[in-house]
């Protein structure tokens, strides 16, 4: 049934109308837009990757580091959005030494770049680092989504290196029938796609993101914005998360294929099949305490697919925790703020 | 350490992405007054939501049909249903591939048709997607009607115009089919690259 009369709606859309003009003017007095906002400092660069340290926020933090290793794909600085949604700052509260891989972004002279470079290279390079800084054998890792991947390959090639391994929204098996990603990438020719551009636009990926929900991400967003246009600080948050959503960097192309080809189209991670630098990637080798966190309601990398890692870890003190959201939200929502980071800072000083 | 957007737009926001969503927002209503209007008549004549709803709803249908038929006669109204087509464009022109869809300059002829033939496809899959959206949102109404609840606001009706479209695109998007389709409109659109296209 039509509710609204005629007059209804014509009163709401010239109301809309006002709102709009006057969301224009608020829209364009906001000023800068901050992401990244607690300090942290640059402690070794290579290529265009930097790694970061957060400064710690206890007079004497934890002896063992924690290294937040995030997915190629957007950038790191969703680990600390803003003041009051920081997945880092609830991490160096509890006392943790708190330390971020920012890649950067990858430009044509980037192209040739492999998963061995990737995760033998730089996160091998980084993991180094920072044992050699704290004088630890070995220290934590905190793998996010395509990140936790990584993270994975890496900890099962130096295991010896990794005390407790962390994996969030990480997909380990790529074939769960629930996987959208996987159904859009399969039949994808990754090679023609390489082989024409070199690495991935950025944009192509915004593509397939934006193409899951696209009525509620690229079209009703903006009209419910109009409602939160009297309010600077709702907005500011609206406009970092945008900020986020499309500074989405291109993909090192060499990288890509291997990613495209042996995780998604061919599943070969949770198979044991994945080589890097020469060595297979067998799971069975983590065999430190792992914590798997994933969200009940991530349509990007549904749970089944991160649970999968139970079964093929050699961990005999493996966890996991289930957050109650999605794929963004295990990172800025307020929920996420108080009980993420806590669980995993809790879980981490118990070993 | 804080990263900042660069000038000139201080905020970095797409402004126009608001616009354009808006202006389509309107649309709809535009769309939905004269239908309301109607509905609103026959009601006070019979009585009968089911019948008012059944006659008048189908000319909304016809003019969002028109739109999806012609999206440059009236683009708004159009950018109800090609929001993932607009999309789309924007990665293909990030591609170098123009979005007015003209052929590249220099593109292999048959590369170009092949592209052609499969876009059109894709066309043709989100134009039925939003028309089962439309059946899907009559429904919706007729069974709200039938509890006794009524869509208050516009704003509700287009909420519930988005629902409806998530579902029925949701489907497809899931649907072997689709996976497939997709995969050959990229296959399509980089044959045309690697042929040597450029854009116009």
């Amino acid at each position: 049934m039509i509710g609204p009369t005629p007059a209804q709606i014509a009163e709401e859309l010239r109301h809309f109308q006002t709102r709009l003009a006057e969301g224009a003017r608020a829209l364009r007095g906001l000023g800068p837009i901050e992401t990244g906002v607690l300090p942290h400092d640059p402690v070794y660069q290579e290529d265009k990757l930097i790694l970061y340290r957060y400064r710690p926020r206890v007079a004497e933090p934890r002896p063992v580091p924690l290294l937040i290793v995030y997915a190629l794909v957007n950038r790191p600085y969703m680990m600390d959005l803003q003041e009051d949604r920081s997945l880092i700052r609830g991490l160096l509260d509890a006392g943790l030494d708190v330390y971020l891989i920012d890649w950067g972004y990858p430009d044509a002279g980037d192209r040739h770049l492999t998963l061995t470079d990737y995760v033998l290279r730089y996160i091998g390079h980084c993991v180094d680092h920072l044992r050699e800084r704290h004088r630890q054998d070995s220290i934590n890792l905190v793998g996010v989504c395509q990140g936790g991947a990584l993270s994975l390959c890496f900890t099962a090639l130096h295991p010896e290196k990794i005390r407790n391994l962390v994996t969030m929204v990480t997909p380990v098996d790529f074939h769960t029938p629930d996987n959208v990603l996987t159904h859009l990438v399969r039949h994808m020719d990754v090679d023609l796609l390489v082989d024409t551009l070199g690495n991935l636009p950025g944009q192509l990926l915004n593509f397939t993101f934006l193409s899951l929900s696209p009525f509620r991400l690229a079209g009703q967003k903006y009209v419910d914005l109009m409602d939160i246009l009297d309010d600077a600080q709702a907005l500011k948050n609206f406009l970092r998360m945008e900020k986020w959503i499309f500074d989405s960097p291109d993909q090192a192309g060499e990288a890509f294929r291997q990613f495209a080809k042996d995780f998604f189209q061919q599943n070969k991670l949770i198979k044991g099949e994945v080589v890097i630098g020469g060595q297979r990637v067998d799971l069975r080798n983590v065999a430190m305490p792992v914590l798997n966190v994933y969200a009940s309601q991530d349509h990007l990398v549904p749970p089944a697919a991160s649970r999968a890692l139970a079964q093929c870890c050699g961990s005999r003190d493996y966890s996991e925790l289930s957050f109650d959201g999605g794929h963004i939200g295990i990172y800025v929502s307020g929920r996420a703020q108080r009980q993420v980071p806590p669980a995993i800072a809790g879980w981490l000083l118990a070993r | 350490m804080a990263e900042r957007t660069d000038p000139p737009n201080p905020s970095g926001f797409d402004i126009e992405l608001l616009l354009k969503q808006a202006r389509t927002y309107l649309a709809f209503g535009e769309q939905l007054q004269p239908l309301s209007e109607r509905f609103h008549e026959t009601m006070g004549q019979s009585g009968d939501w089911s019948e008012a709803l059944r006659q008048h709803f189908d000319e909304f249908k016809a003019a969002l049909a028109g739109a999806a038929n012609d999206p440059d006669g009236h683009p708004d109204l159009a950018r109800l249903w090609t929001v993932t087509l607009d999309t789309w464009r924007q990665a293909a022109a990030a591609l170098g591939v123009p979005t007015t869809l003209a052929p590249l300059a220099g593109a292999n002829g048959e590369a170009w048709r092949t592209y052609q033939k499969v876009q059109d496809q894709y066309l043709d899959c989100l134009r039925q997607a939003a028309r089962d959206a439309l059946d899907l949102m009559e429904q919706r109404l007729s069974e709200r009607a039938a509890t006794g609840a009524t869509g208050e606001s516009l704003r509700e009706l287009y909420n519930l115009w988005v629902e409806c479209n998530e579902q029925t695109y949701g489907r497809m998007l899931r649907g072997p089919d689709y996976g497939v389709l997709i995969g050959r409109l990229i296959n399509a659109l980089l044959s045309c690259r690697a042929s040597g296209g450029t854009p116009a």
